[in-house]
């Protein structure tokens, strides 16, 4: 009276009753989970098996050789993270499964690295956490904030799993905060803690969207604006500060200033024609510690464009173009290149400020004037 | 003088020193309205906020450990009568500007007279310079903050009866909770040198006279 059986049901049932009379195993238990300690020794014992019973181990599949067994034990030494795995072993003849343990190697943890700061001042606080060195096995961490005798809740963050965020509650605060963490896992814990001032973990983020740009009519000036980080809540009634820095690329010093208020500047003393990379800090002007140094804005000053000239050097003056980084500054005196031919004199001096390329063609196209 | 009138003692001085006339109205910066007096006054927190962390680390080094540990961390208990800085963020950014100045110029007068006491009793002659020399600097604070008040209109504060602190006999107070004391009043001095910096801050951004129509004249002149 039943319906027949789709034929893909059967196939699934079929192989389903295969896999099971393979393994010639009842009842399927669940593999014993264990945790062992990186360069230790262990010692397996076939789930409820004698001393002397006769079985066969195998890890991942693989079989293992006899001479690691004690018994119907299996004797791993020196622990390494490749012994991590699937253990089996089976009863020799029948080949039916005994016992399976899956063996994690790791490392207890070591005390764990913790600091919070506040970006977002006086909104609240975030704390990050880590390990300076992995343990190869699943950790637990838990946070605890206290404020005095206070306990404030630690919200964690949604893409960061090891950072938490605490709101502040009251400002001005004499009384410091100890945030706690613990990290435990299946071979041991450990903990640390930190207590700071409201005031002391104060940083802000680097401020945003700088900008250098040249000033037409003035090789030596560029004109820098910034934005102040968008996670400071309230710069109206806590103001940011900024310093600057700047340097040619060509040279390893910076130069610095800092500004009390406003969010723009004039660098007035560049060398012309060079390039020059600028970055810019904040902090808040009374407490705390300065950012981060922003992204990098490169920018060259303004420089003349060069006179097209109406000799045969004018081919050549195209690839010494202003944009060159390292072409000198332009002069309004325009070499002639006819000056050239009559043996220094009173025009030498005029090569010096010209472009290299400019007066090898200059010089070349005097060559060739002698040799006609 | 027993130890344990220390605090009461204290109060009883700093309710004749409350009476002592404030720094009269300063009338010449009322031409130029209150925004120059407001930068004096912030300035003046900064320069005392750099001079307490000197005095500060002299102070609790003398007190001894574990006072002059950084991670010292007490709770708070005693020390009931000091002004504290501390109050909750919307309350403190919705304070009106004479409450704003009157709650800094009523802090800074009780944390003025805790600091002579302490001077009082401070053992080395270079510990009682500084301080001395702290507290004439506090005095100049509190004059500025009441010439604010003055060019603002508002009038000085002037204790009610019933809330200024009242000469109680206390507890016998043993060595180590006098320095408990001790290091509250410097705690709380320094954590009210910052609150001050950002009211007199707040305080400044409001009084500010329209200084973008100045730059823009400026900019005109090709500047």
């Amino acid at each position: 009276m039943a319906a027949p059986v789709p034929w893909a049901c059967c196939a699934v049932l079929a192989a389903a009753a295969a896999v099971v009379y393979t393994q010639r195993h009842s009842p399927q238990e669940a593999p014993h989970v264990q945790y062992e300690r990186l360069g230790s020794d262990v010692t397996l014992p076939c789930g409820t098996a004698n001393w002397d019973a006769a079985v066969t181990w195998r890890v991942n599949g693989t079989d293992l050789a006899p001479d690691l067994l004690n018994g119907s034990q299996l004797v791993l030494r020196g622990l390494e993270l490749g012994h991590s795995g699937l253990y089996a072993c089976f009863h020799r003849d029948s080949w039916h499964l005994r016992h399976q343990v899956l063996l994690h190697v790791g490392l207890p943890p070591r005390e764990p690295v913790l600091s919070c700061r506040s970006n977002t001042y006086p909104k609240g606080f975030y704390c990050n956490w880590h390990l300076p060195t992995p343990t190869y096995i699943p950790n637990t961490f838990n946070v605890t904030v206290l404020h005095g005798s206070k306990i404030m809740v630690c919200e964690k963050d949604p893409a960061l799993k090891n950072r938490c965020h605490i709101r502040y509650m009251h400002l001005f605060s004499t009384i410091k905060y100890k945030v706690s963490i613990s990290v435990s896992n299946a071979l041991g814990h450990n903990a640390t803690a930190i207590t700071f001032d409201e005031f002391t973990i104060v940083k802000p983020d680097p401020p945003e969207n700088v900008v250098a740009r040249p000033v037409p009519s003035n090789p030596r000036r560029l004109e820098v604006t910034w934005q102040t980080p968008s996670t400071w809540p309230d710069p109206e009634s806590f103001p940011l500060k900024f310093f600057l820095r700047y340097r040619p690329l060509i040279l390893d010093q910076w130069q610095h200033v800092e500004l009390s208020d406003g969010t723009a500047h004039t660098i007035t003393d560049a060398y012309a024609g060079k390039e020059y990379i600028i970055q810019v800090a904040a902090k808040d002007n009374e407490i705390g510690t300065w950012s981060d140094w922003s992204v990098a804005a490169h920018a060259t000053p303004w420089t003349e464009e060069p006179r097209h000239l109406t000799t045969e050097a004018q081919a050549a003056e195209t690839t010494t173009s202003t944009t060159s980084s390292l072409a000198p500054p332009p002069t309004t005196k325009i070499c002639d290149p006819g000056e050239l031919g009559s043996g220094g004199g009173p025009s030498a001096p005029f090569l010096v400020s010209v472009p290299v390329t400019l007066a090898l063609a200059a010089a070349a196209a005097t060559a060739s004037n002698l040799l006609i | 003088m027993d130890e344990g009138d220390s605090w009461g003692m204290l109060a009883c001085l700093c309710t004749v020193l409350w009476h002592l006339p404030a720094v009269p109205a300063l009338n010449r910066t009322g031409d130029l309205g209150p925004g120059p007096s407001i930068q004096k006054t912030y300035d003046l927190t900064r320069y005392l906020e750099h001079q307490l962390r000197s005095l500060a680390g002299t102070y609790l080094n003398y007190l001894g450990p574990p006072f002059n540990e950084p991670d010292f961390n007490p709770p708070r208990l005693g020390a009931e009568t000091l002004p504290r800085a501390t109050v909750d963020l919307e309350v403190w950014r919705s304070l009106n500007d004479k409450l704003r100045l009157t709650q800094n110029y009523e802090a800074y007068s009780h944390l003025l007279c805790y600091l002579r006491g302490l001077n009082r009793q401070a053992a080395t002659a270079e510990l009682r310079r500084s301080l001395a020399h702290f507290c004439t600097s506090l005095q100049g604070l509190l004059g500025s903050i009441a010439g604010v008040m003055a060019a603002l209109g508002y009038p000085l504060p002037q204790p009610l009866p019933g809330t200024e602190p009242t000469w109680t006999p206390g507890p016998a107070h043993s060595d180590f909770l006098q320095k408990m004391d001790d290091f509250w009043l410097l705690k709380e001095l320094q954590t009210w040198l910052w609150r001050s910096a950002k009211d007199f801050n707040r305080l400044k951004k409001k009084m500010q006279p329209p200084a973008a129509a100045v730059t823009l004249h400026l900019g005109a002149h090709g500047f």
